[in-house]
C-alpha cells in the first residue's frame, strides 16, 4: 500500500469574528491518493474554500488550524511561511476562482510564470526558464506562446488568464493541485475547455486533484472521489458513483434535486431545500442540516451524528442518524422530500398561435460607436451588439435568451427595457408600438406593464430602504392611494413567500434568496404582463436557486404572466423555458421550442453549448460526448463577412473548399425545417 | 494654461497691490510726482492705463524674458533665479527622504496590521503630523544648539542655507550639510506621515487582493509576495500624490524658510507680497503654475511606467 499523497485528519479552522468565534471547519479527513481526483462539493459558508487554504497555510494569521495534515508523510500543520513557501507552488499547486482577479496586472504573464519556475529553483538559467514558460503556455493551449509572454493580464480575456493560472500551477511538476472553483467564474464553452486542461494538467503531471465546486455536474464530471460538506463538516463521503447513485444523506439528496436537469424534458417542480444554512457561531451539538431536513426525528437535535460508514460499505461514509433506512433518496418507500404539485395553467391548454403577444421584437439593432482621440472623438466603426433579432412573447409564456458574456443578450433586454425605438424594426408591448409613445406620461402607462428582476439580489436593493419602501416605491410611482399601499405590499410579500411582518427590516436582514424574492415582489406591484428577468438566479446557491425558480413558475401560473429570461445557465432554461433562443456575437443562431431546440440541435454552436455542460450523472457524464470549442468568442469590433461562428465552428473544419467559402463570405439566415424551429446554419 | 494663470494673476495683482503706499508716510515725505518718478520706469505706476502697463509686461516677458523689477529695482528675474535653487536644494532632499520614509513605514506597518509594531508606527506618525511646522522647527532648533553646546563646537547652524567664507568642493559639501539638516529634519517630521497612512491603507487593500494570494500560492514567502506583488500596484496612486506635490515643494515652505531663515521661493512670496512688488508676485505664481504643469506631466510619466494598463499601444 502506498502513502497517499494528502492525508487530512480531523482539521478544524476558526476564526474570531465580533459575533463570536466561528468554526468555518469543523473536523475534515480524506486521504488523496496519487492522479486521484477528489470533489468536495458545498454550499456557499460551507468550509470548502476554507479546507483548500488550510491546506495551503494561506489562511489569515488570525486563523486557528487544529488537526493534522500530511503531505507525502510531512506535517504541514504550524511549519513557518518559509517552509510552507518551499512546498507552495512545488509540491502542491493551487488554481484560484477568479480568472480576473488572481495574475497580477503589472507584470507580464511570461514574468509570472518565470517567477514560479526561479522562486523554486534558483539556479535555472533565464533562457531555460523562459523556455519552459513557452512550453507551458503552449501546453495550456494559448496560441503563438512565444509572443505572448510579453503580453499583460489585461490583454487576455478570461478564459486565456486561466489558462495562464494553470500554467503556472503546472510549472514545477506538483503532486497535489487543489483547484477551487476554477470554473466558475466562467462561460460553458470555456469551462468545459478548462475542465479539460485540469485533466490535462493531471495526466502530464500525474498529480492529485482536490477539485473545489458547488456544480454537482463537475463533480460528476471529474471527480473519483466526492465529500459534501456541510456547516463546516463532511456529511457524506464516498466514491462519484456510489454517491450519485445511493445517496444517504438528505442535505446531498436535496442538493441533487434541487438542479434541474439539461438533459431531461420533464416539467416537474425543483425540489427546494427549506431555509438557510446556520450561522457557525456557538453552534449546538445538534445536527446542524436538522432545522431544513424534512425526515428529522427527535434524535437529531440532542447530539450532531458521526460520519459513519453506511451500507456495509467503509468507504461509503454519512453522517445522519437515519442512513441506514435511505437507500437511493428514498425512504419508507417515499422520496426524503416531498415532490411540490405541479402547478398547471389554463393557458397552457390553448395553443401558441392563439394566445395574444405581450412581446413583439422586430429586427432589433443596437451599435455603440467606437472613438478615438482624447479631445475630439472621431468615429473609427462601430461595435454591433444586437444585430436584427426578431421574436415575440406570448402570454403565460416563458421566452429564454441564452448565450455566453458578450453575446449581447443583456443589452437586448435593455433595449427593450428602455422603450429604444429602431431605424428598422419595432418593440410593441402588449400591441403598442414604442414608436408611438408620446410624452412621460404614456411611457409610464407602458412602464407598469413591464417589470425587471435584476440578477444580483444585494446590489439592485437600496440598503437604505427597508423592504417595505422597496417595495411601495413602484406602487407610489403609478400613483396608488396611500391607504392601498400597505395591503398591497403585504399582498406581495405573501405571493412570493416572505412574512409581511417582516417588511420593517432593511435588506440587509434577508438571506440572497430572499432578497431575490423581494425583487420579484417589487417587479409584480404594478400587476405587469411581462416580466424580465436578468439571470435571476445565477447569483444563489443551488439549494435557494430551486426555491426561487419554482416561485417564478408559481406565480407565471397563477398571474399568466409572460416572462422574458436571459441566463446562461442552460439547464435553468431547460427547466423554466417554453421558447428559447441561442445568442452569438449579437444574432440568433437557434429558436424555438425548449424541448425542440434542447432535444434537436441544429447549430453547431447550440451542439457545442448543450454537450459542454457537465450533466450531475457520472454514469451518463462518462458517455457523454463533449464537443469542447477552441478559442474565445471573437471581439466584437471585428469585421465579420460570412458567419459570425467561422472561426470557432467544429463543422466548418468538415467541409470541402466551396462550403467554406459560403460559411465565410454570406451570413446565413434564421431557416427550419419547420417555421417554429429556426437555425442560423447554411448547413442545417 | 500657464499664461492664462500668469496673465489674471497679473490683474490680479493690480486690483490688490497698490505699489504706490510703499512711499506713504516716508520721512521726509515724498511728492506725488517724486513717486511716479520712481515707478514710472519701473513699470509700477498706477497712473499709467492699465493696458499699456499689462502690455509692456507682457510684451518684456515675450520678447526679452524679463519678468520685470520691484519697487525697489531689483530684478524679479534673478531673484527667482537665485531662489529657485535654494528651494530646491531645501525640499527636493527632504522631499525624496520623506517620501521613502513614508513608504518603507507604510510597507512595514501593513505587513504587521494590527501587531506592536504597526500599532507603534501608527501612533508615532499621528502625533508628528500633528506637529505645527513652527513647533517642530523651533523645537529642533533648541535641541540642536544644545547638541552644539554639548559637544562644543557648531555641527548644527540654525540659520542659513550656506557660510559666507566656504570654498572647494568638499568644505561647500560638509557645510551645507550641516545647514540643511536641521531644516530637512523639521520637514520629514511633519510630512512623512501622510505617505505613511496612504501608503499603508493601499497596501493593505492589494494585501489581501487575489493575486497575492496566487503569488505566495507560487511559492513566494509572504514578505516576498508583498515587497514584489502588492508593493508596485499600490505605489501607483502614492506616485501621483507624490508628483502633485512638487508645486508645494517650492512654494510651500514658507514657514520652514522663515524659521531657518532660508532665502527661498516660499519666503519671497510672502516678501513680494508684503512689499507690494507686483512683478514678483506674478513671477512666483507664474512658477508655481510650470511646476503644478511638470507635477502632472511627472504623474503621468511615473504612472505609465508602473502600470502596463495605462500604456497606449
Amino acid at each position: 500500500m502506498t502513502t497517499p499523497v494528502l492525508s487530512v485528519r480531523d482539521l478544524t479552522v476558526s476564526f474570531p469574528s465580533e459575533a463570536g468565534r466561528v468554526d468555518a471547519v469543523r473536523g475534515v479527513s480524506f486521504d488523496l491518493d496519487e492522479g486521484r481526483t477528489l470533489g468536495i462539493v458545498g454550499e456557499s459558508g460551507s468550509g470548502k474554500s476554507v479546507t483548500s487554504l488550510a491546506v495551503m497555510g494561506l489562511l489569515d494569521d488570525n486563523a486557528r488550524v487544529g488537526g493534522s495534515v500530511m503531505f507525502e508523510g510531512q506535517e504541514l500543520l504550524g511549519k513557518t511561511d518559509a517552509a510552507m513557501s518551499k512546498i507552495r507552488g512545488n509540491g502542491i499547486a493551487m488554481i484560484f476562482q477568479d480568472p480576473l482577479t488572481s495574475l497580477t496586472p503589472v507584470f507580464s504573464v511570461g514574468d509570472q510564470i518565470v517567477e514560479a519556475l526561479t522562486i523554486h529553483d534558483p539556479k535555472i538559467s533565464r533562457r531555460a526558464a523562459r523556455d519552459r514558460a513557452v512550453e507551458l503556455l503552449r501546453l495550456v493551449g494559448i496560441p503563438r506562446p512565444a509572443e505572448r509572454m510579453r503580453s499583460f493580464p489585461h490583454e487576455f480575456s478570461g478564459g486565456m488568464r486561466q489558462r495562464v493560472v494553470i500554467a503556472i500551477a503546472m510549472a514545477n511538476n506538483p503532486r497535489l493541485i487543489i483547484a477551487d472553483e476554477p470554473t466558475t467564474a466562467l462561460d460553458v464553452t470555456i469551462q468545459a475547455q478548462i475542465l479539460d486542461l485540469v485533466a490535462t494538467a493531471q495526466r502530464e503531471t500525474g498529480a492529485a486533484v482536490m477539485m473545489i465546486t458547488h456544480d454537482m455536474g463537475v463533480v460528476a464530471h471529474t471527480a473519483d472521489d466526492v465529500i459534501v460538506m456541510y456547516a463546516g463538516r463532511p456529511i457524506e463521503q464516498a466514491p462519484v458513483d456510489e454517491l450519485f447513485a445511493d445517496t444517504r444523506m438528505p442535505y446531498s439528496i436535496g442538493l441533487l434535486g434541487a438542479i434541474p436537469r439539461v438533459d431531461k424534458a420533464e416539467k416537474q417542480p425543483l425540489v427546494p431545500i427549506k431555509g438557510s444554512p446556520p450561522l457557525l457561531v456557538d453552534l449546538p451539538d445538534a445536527c446542524p442540516f436538522a432545522a431544513r431536513c424534512p425526515i428529522a426525528v427527535d434524535a437529531c437535535r440532542t447530539s450532531e451524528p458521526e460520519l459513519v460508514a453506511v451500507g456495509g460499505r467503509p468507504d461509503h461514509r454519512a453522517a445522519c442518524l437515519r442512513a441506514e433506512e435511505i437507500r437511493a433518496g428514498r425512504i419508507d418507500g417515499g422520496p426524503v422530500y416531498p415532490v411540490p404539485p405541479v402547478p398547471t395553467s389554463t393557458l397552457e391548454t390553448v395553443p401558441r398561435e392563439l394566445r395574444r403577444p405581450t412581446l413583439e421584437v422586430e429586427n432589433l439593432t443596437k451599435s455603440f460607436p467606437l472613438t478615438k482621440g482624447s479631445f475630439r472623438k472621431r468615429k473609427i466603426g462601430e461595435v454591433h451588439a444586437v444585430k436584427g433579432v426578431s421574436f415575440d412573447v406570448r402570454e403565460g409564456e416563458t421566452m429564454a435568451i441564452v448565450g455566453e458574456s458578450g453575446s449581447g443578450k443583456t443589452t437586448t433586454l435593455l433595449q427593450i427595457m428602455d422603450f429604444a425605438r429602431q431605424d428598422a424594426g419595432d418593440i410593441r408591448i402588449v400591441g403598442t408600438s414604442v414608436a408611438d409613445i408620446k410624452g412621460g406620461r404614456a411611457e409610464r402607462d407602458l412602464r407598469r406593464d413591464v417589470q425587471i428582476v435584476f440578477q444580483d439580489p444585494v446590489g439592485s436593493l437600496d440598503p437604505r430602504m427597508t423592504v417595505f419602501d422597496v417595495i411601495a416605491e413602484p406602487l407610489r410611482t403609478v400613483g396608488l392611494a396611500a391607504a392601498e399601499v400597505g395591503p398591497r405590499v403585504d399582498e406581495l410579500m405573501d405571493l412570493v413567500g416572505l412574512d409581511p411582518a417582516h417588511s420593517d427590516r432593511f435588506p440587509a436582514a434577508f438571506s440572497g434568496g430572499q432578497r431575490q424574492r423581494i425583487g420579484i415582489a417589487r417587479a409584480l406591484a404594478t400587476n405587469p404582463k411581462l416580466v424580465v428577468l436578468d439571470e435571476p438566479v445565477s447569483a444563489l446557491d443551488v439549494s435557494v436557486q430551486a426555491g426561487v425558480i419554482n416561485l417564478l413558475d408559481e406565480l407565471k401560473v397563477r398571474l399568466g404572466l409572460s416572462y422574458l429570461f436571459v441566463a446562461h445557465d442552460l439547464s435553468v432554461v431547460r427547466h423554466i423555458a417554453d421558447r428559447v433562443a441561442v445568442m452569438y456575437l449579437g444574432s440568433f443562431v437557434e429558436h424555438g421550442d425548449v424541448d425542440a431546440v434542447f432535444d434537436d440541435p441544429q447549430h453547431p454552436y447550440t451542439r457545442a453549448l448543450l454537450s459542454a455542460i457537465p450533466v450531475p450523472d457520472p454514469v451518463t457524464e462518462r458517455g457523454r460526448e463533449h464537443i469542447v470549442l477552441t478559442g474565445d468568442l471573437p471581439s466584437p469590433t471585428d469585421t465579420i463577412t460570412g458567419c459570425a461562428f467561422v472561426s470557432r465552428c467544429p463543422l466548418y473544419q468538415t467541409l470541402d473548399e466551396p462550403d467554406r467559402a459560403r460559411c465565410e463570405q454570406t451570413v446565413p439566415t434564421l431557416t427550419g425545417r419547420t417555421d417554429d424551429h429556426v437555425n442560423a446554419c447554411h448547413f442545417r | 494654461m500657464v499664461v492664462a494663470v500668469t496673465n489674471l494673476t497679473y490683474l490680479l495683482a493690480w486690483a490688490y497691490l497698490d505699489p504706490r503706499s510703499n512711499y506713504v508716510g516716508r520721512r521726509p515725505p515724498l511728492s506725488e510726482t517724486q513717486i511716479t518718478n520712481l515707478l514710472e520706469p519701473r513699470n509700477l505706476d498706477d497712473a499709467t492705463p492699465l493696458l499699456e502697463r499689462w502690455w509692456t509686461w507682457f510684451s518684456g516677458i515675450l520678447f526679452r524674458w524679463d519678468w520685470g523689477v520691484s519697487p525697489t529695482g531689483q530684478s524679479v528675474n534673478e531673484q527667482v533665479a537665485y531662489r529657485m535653487w535654494i528651494s530646491a536644494e531645501l525640499m527636493l532632499g527632504a522631499t525624496i527622504l520623506l517620501t521613502a520614509i513614508g513608504i518603507a513605514l507604510g510597507v512595514y506597518s501593513a505587513s504587521r496590521q494590527y501587531r506592536l509594531g504597526d500599532r507603534i508606527a501608527q501612533g508615532t506618525s499621528i502625533i508628528t503630523m500633528n506637529i505645527p511646522i513652527v513647533v517642530a522647527g523651533l523645537g529642533l532648533v533648541l535641541l540642536a544648539i544644545a547638541f552644539n553646546n554639548a559637544v562644543g563646537s557648531t555641527v548644527f547652524y540654525v540659520t542659513g542655507a550656506s557660510s559666507p567664507d566656504v570654498s572647494g568642493f568638499f568644505p561647500t559639501l560638509v557645510d551645507t550639510a550641516q545647514h540643511i539638516a536641521l531644516p530637512t529634519a523639521a520637514l520629514i517630521l511633519v510630512g512623512y506621515a501622510q505617505y505613511h497612512f496612504l501608503q499603508r491603507s493601499l497596501l493593505l487593500d492589494t494585501i489581501k487582493s487575489d493575486y497575492v494570494r496566487m503569488a505566495r500560492a507560487k511559492g513566494l514567502t509572504k514578505q516576498q509576495a508583498i515587497r514584489k506583488h502588492a508593493l508596485r500596484t499600490s505605489l501607483i496612486p502614492v506616485t501621483t500624490q507624490v508628483a502633485f506635490s512638487i508645486p508645494g515643494i517650492f512654494t510651500g515652505a514658507v514657514l520652514t524658510e522663515s524659521i531657518f531663515a532660508w532665502k527661498g521661493m516660499g519666503q519671497y512670496f510672502i516678501e513680494t507680497i508684503s512689499k507690494n512688488d507686483i512683478n514678483g508676485v506674478v513671477a512666483v505664481a507664474a512658477f508655481g503654475a510650470v511646476m503644478t504643469a511638470v507635477g502632472a506631466i511627472l504623474a503621468d510619466i511615473a504612472v505609465v511606467a508602473l502600470d502596463p494598463r495605462v500604456r497606449v499601444s
